[in-house]
Parts: C-alpha cells; structure tokens; sequence
C-alpha cells in the first residue's frame, strides 16, 4: 500500500482501518500522524452532528402509532372484533368506576352509541390526532387562566411529582371550548379537558381507540371535566387526585 | 426469535431507533419539527411492511432507507427557509467551549454539498460502512467513497480541523 491508497482509504471511512493500512502506517510517519488526526476529527463531526432530541419522541411515535390502527382500516371483520373490544372494556369499566356524584348512576358506553360528536368520543379523537403535535409546543397556555378555570369549577391540580406537558385551549362539541391541559405524573399521562361555562348531565364513560374517556361534572356542579388516559388504573387514579 | 410478535417488534424498533433517526431526519431536513414529521411518517410506513423485515439486523439500514425516501417524498421539493438561530437551539449541549467547535463544525457540515453531505452523515450518525451506504442511496462503492473523502477534504479547511489536530498531537 503507497500513502496514496491509505489516504483515499481512510478519508472515506476513518473506522475501518485494514491489516494493510495498519503495516503502512508503521512505515511512514505522515500517514500516522493523519491517521491520528483524524480520530480527533471524526470526534468533531460526530458532536457537531449530534442533533437534539426532542424528549419523549418514542413516547409520541407510539402514541400517534396507537391512533393510526384505525379498526375501519382493518376491515369489516377486524372493526366488529375491536367493537366487541371496545364493549368489554365499557362494561369492565363499569364494574371498576366509581366517578358518580351520590345518587348518580354513570352511563358507561361505546364510541359508537354516543356517536362522534359527542364531547368525550371528540376528545379522544382529539388528543389522539393532535396531542403529539401540541407536545412539541410544551408549556404554551396561560397559567392563570387554567388556575382561574379549576377555582371555577372546584377542581385541584395534583402539585407533587407532576408535570404539566402541555396547556392550551381546545374545542369541545357541539360549539364550546375547554381548557385543555397532558399531565404527566409517575403513574402515567392524562389529558384534562376542564369546561367552565357547561355543565353535563351525568357521567359517561367511554372506550375508543384503545383510549378511555371520562365526561363528568365536576363534584361542585359549576362546569364539567373531560379526562383521557390509557388505562383505566390511571384514569382512576388521576380522576382521585383531581376531584 | 428477538420479538413476540408484530406490536412488541416495532415498538422495539422505535425505542431503537427512534433517536438517530431523528438525528439523521434533522440533517436532512435541517428543521426540526420537519425531522420528527419524517420519523413519524416513516415508521408509519415501517409499521406497514414490517412483515417484510425477515432480518432483525438489517433493521437499522432498512429503517433509514425508509427516513431518507419519506424525506425525499414529503419535503425535497418544497424546502424551507431554515432559521439558524432556531438550528443553534437544537445543538447537543455539549458545554464550554466545544459548544464553539461544534457551532464551527456545524456550520461546516452545513455548507458541504448535498450529496456529499448525506453519506458523511449516514456513516457519522449511522456507523454504517462504505458499501452499506452504497446500498441505502443507490450508487456504486466507489462513490461513496470519493464522496465521503471530499467532504472530509472539504471539512478539513475549517478551524475546527486545527482544534482537532491540537487534540490529539498532546
């Protein structure tokens, strides 16, 4: 091998460094002390080309994954298997739930009883197709407005090891509006829909999408809560720490 | 077998991977919201024909192939205007003053051609090797090589180099 050949070598790959390049560079001290430089070198790029990650981008990856396995994608066969699903999770959850005011009996039901526009089916089609994006955004809202929102409704924010991800606004059918804020805790990640000017019914509970929907009034009956987890454990435990 | 099933094997593939490929979308787009769109698109795309992957190894290489084509399919045409001050927050904080060599590299790396560009970074980010280069962009052995000297070559004329050389003559 002439310095040459060890030179058009290592320039176009610095790591791989043959038995040849090895016995050459013994032999001619210029092409050693390239070669040293050039670990160095190849130090730079690596930093200079080492990009930031965005934080939880697996997380968010899955979570989109999670929206785009449409059970209509997968055909009429698949989408009455995911329906009966869907069921099995309601009536689980109605066993397991205990949001109810006193006296109150909760309505837990499919996606495709209450229909898609109704304000907790919406909710989970919109944090499924729009949460990962307004992640990105982290912390955009206005804090007071949120704190002015929860006094209104007599909801209290868990204060110890949680994280606000994500504070915005967000549209609820048929034609309101709610405070919309992603809690992270060590448990697991919510997304609160708090609704100060309307306050529901009754509590329902609903499964879709592999996602559980809680719409509740809140205990203080000034507004109404729409929770969103991915279990039902965390949507227990976040629906305990709030009301 | 390394995964379960189809779910468990692509979730494994995201934790992977799901960071250098963001590193590679980065520089290709050279935006960052555009670089997490392309790795979202892509393993969308990889979820589709994950049944394709027969080889747990070559998952890597297959799933850049896959960020380079949703690259070229979603943003090649229609480029934006890049705004450095945003690119400088997306450095790796690496602290003191290899922040600077690194702005330097950066802005090095920055004005290399495209095509010269592209297999540095696959090499640099992906640690793969010449001919498996050759294999993701569809040319020849050879030219990944001469690409990948002359853009050493090229890198090599900014002050970076000298800090480089300073290193490692102690």
């Amino acid at each position: 091998m002439n310095c040459f050949e060890f030179r058009r070598l290592i320039f176009a790959d610095p790591r791989q460094v043959s038995e040849a390049m090895l016995r050459h560079k013994e032999q001619c001290a210029d092409c050693a002390q390239l070669s040293r430089e050039l670990e160095g070198f190849e130090a730079a790029i690596r930093e200079a080309a080492t990009a930031q990650v965005p934080e939880a981008l697996a997380e968010r990856i899955l979570l989109r994954h999670q929206s785009v396995r449409q059970p209509k994608r997968f055909g009429f066969w698949f989408g009455g298997w995911a329906l009966a699903a869907s069921l099995l999770i309601a009536i689980a959850v109605a066993f397991q739930l205990d949001f109810r005011p006193a006296g109150e009996e909760a309505k837990v039901v499919t996606a495709a009883t209450l229909g898609s526009n109704h304000p907790a089916v919406a909710t989970i089609a919109y944090v499924l197709d729009n949460e990962p994006q307004l992640l990105k955004a982290n912390l955009s809202g206005d804090m007071a407005v949120l704190l002015d929102s929860l006094e209104k409704t007599g909801l209290k924010l868990p204060v110890d090891r949680t994280t606000i991800r994500y504070l915005g606004k967000c549209p609820v059918p048929p034609s309101g509006q709610g405070d919309h804020v992603v809690l992270q805790t060590a448990f697991g990640k919510a997304s609160l829909i708090l609704i100060t000017d309307r306050t529901f019914d009754s509590t329902v509970v609903v499964a879709d999408r592999s996602m559980l929907a809680l719409a509740a009034p809140t205990r203080s009956r000034h507004g109404s809560l729409i929770l969103v987890a991915d279990s039902l454990k965390t949507l227990k435990r976040f629906e305990a720490i709030l009301m | 077998m390394l995964f379960d099933n189809k779910q468990s094997k692509f979730e494994n593939l995201v934790r992977a991977y799901s960071a250098e490929l963001y590193r590679y979308a980065f520089w290709l787009s050279r935006d960052r919201f555009q670089a997490e769109d392309i790795v979202q698109e892509a393993f969308a795309r990889a979820w589709k024909s994950l049944s394709s992957l027969r080889d747990p190894n070559a998952a890597k290489s297959w799933l850049y192939t896959i960020v380079r084509r949703e690259h070229a399919r979603q943003y090649e045409r229609k480029r934006v205007e890049i705004d450095s001050s945003q690119e400088l927050d997306d450095l790796a904080d690496t602290g003191g003053e290899n922040i600077y060599d690194a702005m330097e590299m950066r802005e090095a790396l920055e004005s290399l051609p495209e095509n010269y560009r592209e297999p540095l970074m696959l090499q640099v980010l992906g640690g793969f090797n010449c001919r498996e280069i050759a294999d993701m962009i569809d040319t020849s052995t050879g030219a990944v090589m001469t690409r990948l000297s002359r853009a050493r070559l090229a890198l090599r004329k900014f002050p970076g180099f000298d800090r480089g050389r300073k290193v490692t003559a102690k």
